[in-house]
């Protein structure tokens, strides 16, 4: 998008007051969608990202912009308006650019750029079919869409290095509104892969995806509300992982941690969960949703291992946060788009597997909640408080699965709820969200076995457990 | 003009009717962290959405960047996105109102004032959050965004409208611990005349939130007489009005269907869509259709008065547009631009007086996990106090709040006198509900 020439000169006027590291992120992007409403196709849609962004940083203060602008005069204007914030001396000059090199576990096969919408669309209905074909009268509107990216980025820093890093990544998403006499319910899936189209039809089957969606909102028109207090919660592998996403994956971000904002900070070797729970952020794995081969530094992917046996021993780190702790980056650092200022995030967050099966815990639960499907959550990464929505769950009674609930949305503190977690199961899995934060809306992996929380606060609708 | 070759372009490769829609924004974000300027921001940047029709169906596409190259690239986007759709809806190009009730959202002074100045504030306001009690271990950040917004919409009607937005706001966020008990608070001034602000009056209020948190516990699980503050009964009418979106209506997943004329809530409610409120540095003259917006109510003394349209569902029903057209990504949606609760007469403090015992919510978490808007089922984690003998008494920690929102809107029994602006334009007051379930211990 730009020669080297004009980006040295562009970091090098950046410098010239005194700043100690200069960052081009440059940005080439498109994203397309269609969606499928009540059987017929409603939108589709391109939305192009074309810009830059500059990132000075000064010890612990950064200065970010960015423009659209992406002619010389228009990026050295940028530059120029950014190093007012400094008022140094040059302690820095870049004379060249050495190629960062990283594994490339997440190859483009085929790309998106050469998928038609007639292709998404047959695509989306082998779910969609499925689901018009059932005619219940109950569904009263039903809404699938795949979206897909091609991102390009080209960064160059005063570390003198630049890379170029494409990705692509898709999601197939359906949504289904049931109606009866006492009102709606809603039921959601979105699968989303790393690698190509293909995945959408030979690793899954869309079908039963989508009959699955249906499923969920038919059985919750039926449910009665979930009852309310504190109570033993098993929380059901992949999408379960969101709870340890929220309420202790945010407070290990470097971003929080290490400006001492975390009910984690300064715990590192501390015994902060029970011995059952090991916990990881991982970025290298092939084609995963949250996976990146190489971070907005420049720093490759890395598997980051957060809890060992209770015990914290690692955080995500991007160069510019690590600085409070004398520390480099661990290939962390993210965002959405050119028009954020990067920071420390998550990729594929994890509990990894344990001992137990899934049978042995529902089994050694008297009475209890088990939640399998979740609307997402959020948290307060200082108090550790932290909230999340289940859109599919039962109760447990004496070691078996009953009536189905709705309506649970389990809170709590983060570092209380990992030392009250006391059976993992061994059949881990993830799923696909979207996390936001300061720095954007990025791809991340949820995961986890299932798990059980010997005593957690469930909110809801339905009176006491009985 | 500038985009005379998109029009160009478009009509030679058979787009009907087309349509542009500009907006440019520049923005400065400065927070400071431990006494010095951690972050400084500046955003430059654009978007160009454009639509047409093709065939008789509507096609779009966007891009941040405007030059013949794109120009090229919208057009042909439009007609491939626009070859596949297949629902029935009327494509409309709207050809103008025949009057615009202009309302000026711009401040030239707010430009005027030196950026050195708008960094002092901000110093002052992290000394002072730091000095007024003890228990303040930290300043999480204290942080000054101005935003200058220019939306222009253009079409192949002739129709240019632009409006020109501008607006700062300060905000500042501290975290209080006593015996190991933590708690945040956070508060956020808006506007677009510097002049107001008042470094001393914010610090207190951020502080004082803070601090009436610190002792609290759960309170016992049972419904209780409440007080919700003006951002909860923003985030619950938010929710509920989406059901008065023409659009959910002619899709059948609205709560309000069939329900013009009917009582949708209790008579002490009036609530309006105000996008011509004077003095809301959110107001907005046209919609992103390009249609006049005008003031109304929606809920009028707990009566639903009617749908809100776009041009597409208006013409549906066989009715004009109520001018809240509302761009999302590559559609237009419907939905109302600045919602207004009429407020009533009695103070918030008199409001707890009322209530006598009960709780006090003052802000709800997860409203994408814990609230069910389409069936208006809701269970969230909340932050609140206790109201003992028509007073605050201490804190409440870690409860949830749960209901229906049909149920929270009909059971609302006062509405206070303390409306104040939030942000993104929104106009609530406290108000009274006569039970609400509180999940605590």
């Amino acid at each position: 998008m730009i020669s080297k020439k004009v980006a040295l000169e562009v970091l090098n006027e950046a410098l010239s007051t005194g700043a100690d590291y200069a960052e081009i992120f440059l940005e080439d992007s498109i994203a397309r969608g269609v969606s499928i409403e009540n059987g017929k196709v409603d939108t589709s849609s391109s939305v192009t990202a074309t810009g830059c962004g500059l990132r000075l940083l000064k010890e612990n203060r950064t200065v970010y912009g960015y423009t659209t602008d992406l002619t010389r005069n228009g990026l050295l204007k940028l530059a120029a308006t950014l190093k007012k914030s400094f008022d140094g001396e040059r302690i820095l000059t870049v004379t060249k650019f050495d190629l960062v090199k990283a594994k490339n576990r997440n190859p483009i096969i085929r790309s998106y750029n050469d998928v038609s919408r007639e292709e998404i669309i047959s695509l989306l209905r082998i779910g969609d079919d499925a689901i018009q074909e059932l005619k219940d009268p109950r569904i009263v509107r039903t809404i699938s869409s795949f979206s897909y990216h091609h991102r390009d980025v080209t960064v160059y820093n005063s570390k003198e290095r630049w890379f170029r890093r494409q990705t692509e990544f898709g999601r197939a998403a359906y949504m289904v509104v049931a109606a009866n006499e006492k009102g709606f319910e809603t039921g959601f899936s979105g699968p989303g892969t790393q690698t190509d189209i293909s995945y959408f039809t030979k690793k899954l089957n869309l079908k039963d995806i989508a009959l699955d969606t249906v499923r969920v909102a038919l059985q919750n028109l039926e449910a009665k509300e979930c009852p309310s207090g504190v109570m033993p919660v098993i929380i059901g592998n992949g999408w379960g992982g969101v709870l340890f996403h929220e309420s202790c994956g945010h407070p290990l971000e470097a971003s929080s941690s290490f400006l001492g904002l975390s009910c984690f900070s300064d715990k590192n070797g501390e015994m902060i969960a029970n011995p059952v729970v090991s916990a990881v952020d991982d970025s290298t794995i092939p084609g995963e949703w949250g996976s990146i081969d190489i971070d907005d530094e420049g720093n490759p992917g890395q598997k980051r291992q957060l809890i060992k046996d209770g015990v914290l021993v690692g955080n995500m780190i991007d160069d510019f946060n690590g600085r409070r702790k004398n520390m480099e980056g661990n290939g962390a650092s993210r965002r959405q788009n050119y028009k954020f200022c990067p920071t420390s995030r998550m990729s594929n967050t994890y509990i990894e597997n344990g001992k137990s099966t899934k049978e042995e815990i529902i089994k050694a639960t008297k009475l209890g909640l088990y939640t399998v499907g979740f609307n997402g959550g959020s948290v307060n990464p200082a108090t550790g408080e932290f909230n999340f929505g289940c859109s599919e769950a039962y109760i447990v009674r004496d070691g078996k699965i009953c009536e189905p609930v709705k309506g649970a949305t389990l809170i709590g503190k983060g570092f209380e709820i990992l030392k009250d977690i006391d059976m993992v199961a061994n059949d881990l899995a993830f799923g696909q969200g979207m996390c936001g934060a300061a720095s954007g809306s990025i791809r991340t992996n949820v995961g986890q076995p299932t798990l059980r929380i010997s005593k957690v606060f469930v909110g809801g609708r339905g009176g006491e457990l009985k | 003009m500038k985009y005379d070759k998109f029009f160009a372009i478009a009509k030679e490769k058979g787009i009907e009717e087309s349509e542009l829609r500009v907006s440019t924004s520049y923005a400065l974000n400065i927070s400071l962290f431990h006494g010095e300027i951690s972050q400084y921001t500046v955003e430059d940047g654009s978007s160009y959405t454009a639509r047409g029709i093709f065939n008789g169906k509507f096609g779009s596409a966007s891009s941040d960047v405007y030059n013949s190259k794109k120009a090229e690239f919208l057009v042909d986007e439009i007609v491939n996105n626009a070859k596949v759709i297949q629902n029935e809806d009327p494509a409309i190009i709207f050809k103008g109102s025949e009057k615009y009730h202009k309302i000026n959202t711009f401040s030239k002074t707010l430009g005027e004032i030196s950026i050195d100045k708008k960094i002092e504030t901000l110093f002052a306001l992290e000394k002072r959050l730091k000095e007024i009690d003890s228990r303040i271990v930290e300043v999480e950040g204290v942080d000054y965004s101005e935003d200058v917004t220019s939306i222009s919409i253009f079409n192949s009607h002739g129709l240019k409208l632009t409006q020109k937005l501008n607006y700062y706001y300060l905000s500042g966020a501290v975290v209080a611990k006593e015996n190991e008990q933590v708690k945040t608070a956070y508060e956020i001034k808006i506007g677009n005349d510097f002049s107001e602000v008042n470094v001393d009056e914010l610090a207190h209020t951020i502080v004082n939130k803070a601090l009436a948190q610190l002792g609290g516990e759960p309170c016992k699980s049972k419904k209780y007489k409440a007080v919700l503050a003006p951002e909860v009964m923003a985030a619950f009418a938010s929710v509920y009005v989406d059901h008065a979106s023409a659009e959910s209506v002619q899709k059948q997943s609205s709560l309000f269907i069939g329900k013009v004329g009917q009582s949708v809530a209790s008579k002490k409610v009036t609530i309006e869509d105000k996008p011509l409120q004077k003095g809301n540095v959110f107001s907005r003259w046209f919609d992103d259709e390009g249609v006049a917006t005008y003031n109304k109510a929606i809920i009028k003394k707990g009566v639903l008065q009617g749908y809100l349209y776009s041009l597409t569902t208006a013409a549906k029903d066989g009715v004009t547009s109520t001018g809240n057209g509302a761009r999302h990504g590559s559609k237009i949606g419907v939905e109302p631009f600045a919602l207004y609760l009429k407020p009533g007469k009695k103070s918030q403090e008199e409001l707890f007086k009322k209530v006598k015992d009960g709780v006090y919510i003052t802000e709800v978490q997860g409203l994408h996990a814990g609230m069910n808007g389409q069936s208006g089922n809701f269970s969230l984690q909340s932050t609140g106090f206790l109201i003992k003998d028509g007073k605050l008494d201490k804190g409440l920690d870690v409860i949830t709040i749960s209901g229906n929102l049909v149920d929270v809107m009909n059971d609302i029994v006062e509405v206070g006198a303390d409306s104040k602006i939030l942000l993104g334009g929104n106009t609530f007051s406290s108000v009274i509900v006569k039970k609400l379930a509180v999940g605590g211990k």
